[in-house]
């Protein structure tokens, strides 16, 4: 195990900013439910994905919970636990799906992927701890929010990745070094 | 000028458009179809909702079931304090919770079966559900 350069940990910091700004904008709107939301904050995971190594993506899943929940102030709470849930579950199913199919999979299919792995869990853990078998009358409207939400954020990530000069010098930073 | 801008904001708009549909692949669709066929399921799970409704509230691990067309308040507690519903003319809302967001008491009165209001920090679930036709005493029902 290196330890990350200064350059990469800056990097991976920047992400973390901006999931930070975005959670604070979502914060802002409201919600007929807690635990109903846009997932703004995925945006820079979305994007991190060909940008960052394993070890870089887990350090940014974790600043976008610890973020996302210093500004709902859910830290250590039940909604904390299911953000953290969330969070991770989308996150190892977006890495794997992206470096599955790589080139065969647009930010569309990793994005509704991920909302999807991030709902199930939640929507599971929220059987075990709090609700038992009357969550499934949660699920149907959860799901069907977390397929359009997700859906809208991977056509933005899609039509960004492909204009953004940010992006793409950063792509081509990464597969030199 | 303004003729100008809305011009180019349709621009823009379209080349996001275009850019978004040209580039979805094989998978993304392979994806999309299997989430709304779990949220299809999902829809299954949900059973028959028939009858006379009724009113049921889960609250730290226990279940009550109350009429709907009968008046009544309950209060009950949780985490983080306590929280009181309300059943009248037919309809239930939750009258005030010790919660600090307040989304149960914001999300006012449900009337039908299916309808539900959560209050997710309390750990309150309030529900309105057709009978169940296994018979059984529904008046004191846990799991």
């Amino acid at each position: 195990m290196t330890p990350l350069s200064e350059n990469r940990i800056n990097f991976v910091a920047l992400l973390g900013a901006i999931a930070l700004f975005l959670s604070t904008i979502e914060y802002m709107i409201p919600k007929p439910l807690p635990f109903m939301r846009i997932g703004l904050a995925n945006l820079p995971l979305l994007i991190a994905l060909a940008l960052l190594d394993n070890k870089e993506y887990i350090l940014l899943s974790f600043l976008k919970f610890f973020g996302q929940a210093l500004i709902s102030g859910t830290l250590f709470s039940y909604v904390g636990l299911f953000s953290l849930v969330g969070t991770f579950s989308s996150a190892l199913v977006m890495k794997i799906i992206y470096s599955l199919f790589k080139k065969r999979v647009s930010f569309i299919g990793v994005s509704v992927g991920g909302a999807l792995s991030s709902n199930i869990a939640q929507l599971e853990l929220a059987r075990h701890l709090l609700f038992g078998s009357t969550v499934r009358f949660i699920a149907p409207p959860f799901l069907i929010v977390g397929l359009i939400t997700s859906m809208v954020l991977g056509i933005f990530a899609n039509s960004f990745t492909l204009s953004s000069l940010w992006y793409k010098n950063h792509l081509a930073e990464r597969s030199d070094g | 000028m303004l003729y100008q801008l809305s011009g180019s904001l349709t621009t823009k708009v379209k080349t996001c458009y275009d850019s978004a549909v040209k580039n979805v692949k094989f998978i993304d669709i392979i994806i999309i179809a299997l989430a709304l066929l779990i949220i299809i399921l999902s829809l299954y799970l949900i059973g028959p909702l028939k009858g006379n409704p009724l009113v049921t509230v889960s609250s730290g691990g226990s279940q009550w079931a109350y009429d709907l067309s009968v008046d009544s308040t309950a209060t009950f507690s949780g985490p983080v304090g306590k929280t009181t519903i309300e059943i009248k003319d037919s309809s239930v809302r939750v009258v005030s919770s010790d919660c600090v967001n307040k989304v149960c008491v914001s999300a006012g009165k449900i009337s039908k079966v299916g309808q539900w209001i959560i209050c997710l920090p309390n750990e309150v679930f309030i529900l309105i559900e057709g009978s169940i036709e296994t018979g059984g005493d529904v008046d004191d029902t846990s799991f």
